[in-house]
């Protein structure tokens, strides 16, 4: 959403404001409303998250914590929250980076290349887009038990992770380099320079917007799944964060302070990724959504 | 066309490292699925053949397939429904806020957290007063202890209990979409319907609506392709039950694949959700394309 649009939007409200103001006023007081209701569950948690069991117990859950309970975060994160912060962070980078090389160099292929093909794997890739995700989770697993030493390691999520990401990451990035003009390359062309180089020297760092697309709907679709995780791995050790945030609540169901601290450990990381990046991750999504 | 003659093997070295990956993971799988489905077999021990019967048992006599069908296409209505409240929620804001991009921005936070945190957030909320649940002890303090629940393990209620939260999480996300498909339409056409005397909500109705239908389409998909795949949130909160009363048919998928070792029913289960997701997509995009040459 760019300044312009938002001013015009604003001088498109303002005689609507002179003339209702009971209008507006209703208006605000339910987007307020919303607001709320959006906002108000998570800093619950956070208030949650600092009680002692007794204080969460009690029954008043307007009450703020008497004294902060900083313990139950000492507890959250002795159950080994950076392990599975670390490995999410390298699942999570891992993939985006594979998805972005091998996404950009077929949808280079697709836009560019003189070849019959082209249109029929883009067609593939489509086609990909509208098969459920959970339906691909038992032959997969039978696939991987089939290949020694892959089960229920750090790859045996990524492989699936960069298959999952690559047709909206390949649709999103040729819609983009289809509007590169042709003469750039030709004139790189003439000057020796190999369609590799180019691909690397030229085409690569012009599609740097849409590659932040990709990379931002990578990071939230990959550093927020669960299920794929759950059901490949077992050992903690490779846990990531979603995974090792649900085995923790489901292991301490009576401690509920620190399920509490968990849950707002496992949130703050995307908190703050969004609070530094929003617009680009607003951005982001919608372009995901719409170009999906 | 513009394009680059190169020889078949540059072709194959930018293609094929991608395009065998993805295959191999996915549409490899749904043919094995496709072959599995085809068999009695617990994954370990003897593969018996028996043609359709998992098809048929599925359609047939399986007592908890039909009542997950419904509770999908449910929350498939419930999540299309949500997108007209989402699409009048942004004409609101672009039309009364001076600021709208914080209220967007705000209102999306839930759409970026897991649905680890969003369903055990919600898990803890809709647990008992004793068990310092929110709901309940709010219901408590207004001295309305009869319409407190155990939220998700009554039958009857905890299936609503589940879309709420999925509603709840989703709405920032669709309304995010329909205010960008608003703010995108230019400031002119505004500014000469104004002219010819139309504004405030005859300006929305007959100018905003009719130029978002194309974004109005993408949510709509997206929320009843997202809700016939709907499943994570429900594994984290409930896994099906109390009893099967919150059953998907991808949670059912899920828990005859993994729970109950039947490798051969899940499979054909998760053969129909192929199906029945492919189906709906072209359903939904012919229904669109009419609609919009109506109105075009």
């Amino acid at each position: 959403m760019n300044q312009a649009l938002t001013s015009s939007a604003a001088s498109l409200a303002k005689p609507a404001r002179k003339r209702v103001p009971i209008a507006r006023i209703s208006v605000l007081t339910l987007l307020g409303i919303l607001l709320v209701t959006q906002l108000y569950p998570l800093l619950w948690l956070v208030l949650y998250s600092l009680k002692s069991n007794e204080e969460i117990l009690s029954g008043k859950f307007f009450a703020l914590p008497k004294s902060l309970q900083w313990t139950n975060y000492k507890q959250a994160i002795e159950a080994h929250y950076w392990q599975y912060l670390y490995n999410s962070v390298f699942v999570t980078v891992v993939t985006m980076v594979c998805v972005i090389v091998l996404a950009s160099m077929v949808a280079y292929a697709i836009t560019r290349f003189k070849w019959k093909l082209g249109p029929v794997v883009m067609l593939i890739f489509l086609m990909g887009m509208m098969i459920p995700v959970q339906s691909t989770l038992l032959p997969i697993m039978m696939i991987f038990k089939n290949i020694p030493g892959l089960m229920g390691t750090r790859w045996s999520i990524i492989l699936p992770y960069i298959a999952y990401q690559t047709p909206i990451a390949v649709f999103i990035l040729s819609g983009f380099m289809r509007t590169i003009p042709l003469e750039i390359e030709e004139s790189a062309h003439m000057d020796g320079a190999s369609i590799m180089r180019t691909f690397r020297s030229i085409i690569l760092p012009i599609s740097v917007p849409p590659i932040v697309t990709v990379c931002i709907l990578t990071f939230i679709n990959i550093w927020n799944e669960y299920i794929l995780a759950a059901t490949f791995i077992s050992s903690a050790k490779y846990k990531t964060l979603p995974f090792g945030v649900n085995s923790f609540v489901s292991q301490y169901s009576s401690n509920y302070g620190a399920i509490g601290a968990y849950l707002v450990l496992g949130a703050l990381p995307v908190i703050i990724m969004y609070f530094v990046l929003s617009e680009k991750i607003t951005k982001g999504m919608v372009a995901g959504a719409v170009k999906g | 066309m513009n394009a680059l003659k190169v020889p078949a093997r540059t072709i194959a070295l930018f293609v094929l490292p991608c395009l065998l990956l993805y295959v191999c993971l996915v549409f490899v799988p749904i043919f094995y699925s496709m072959y599995t489905s085809t068999f009695d077999w617990n994954g370990i021990g003897v593969k018996k053949y028996i043609g359709l019967d998992n098809y048929v048992n599925i359609l047939y006599h399986d007592k908890v397939f039909w009542p997950a069908v419904k509770h999908t296409l449910l929350f498939a209505v419930f999540s299309m429904l949500e997108i007209p409240v989402a699409l009048l929620i942004a004409t609101l804001l672009n039309r009364y806020v001076r600021k709208p991009n914080f209220f967007v921005s705000a209102y999306f936070v839930p759409v970026i957290l897991s649905v680890v945190i969003i369903g055990q957030l919600w898990k803890t909320i809709y647990n008992p007063a004793s068990l310092g649940g929110m709901i309940n002890q709010t219901l408590d303090s207004l001295g309305l202890h009869s319409w407190t629940h155990s939220w998700l393990t009554e039958p009857d209620i905890a299936m609503y209990a589940l879309y709420f939260v999925a509603l709840w999480q989703y709405l920032g996300y669709h309304l995010l979409i329909q205010f960008t498909g608003i703010s995108n339409i230019p400031t002119e056409i505004y500014e000469a319907a104004k002219i010819d005397g139309a504004e405030g909500f005859k300006a929305d109705w007959h100018i905003t609506f009719p130029l978002v239908v194309p974004i109005f389409k993408i949510s709509i998909i997206l929320a009843f392709i997202g809700s016939l795949q709907s499943f994570d949130m429900i594994m984290v909160m409930t896994g099906g039950g109390p009893a099967h009363a919150t059953d998907v048919i991808a949670t059912h998928m899920y828990n005859m694949s993994f729970a109950s070792s039947k490798f051969g029913y899940g499979s054909a289960i998760a053969i129909i959700l192929v199906i029945v997701c492919l189906v709906a997509t072209v359903i939904i995009n012919t229904a669109f394309n009419k609609l919009e040459k109506k109105i075009g």
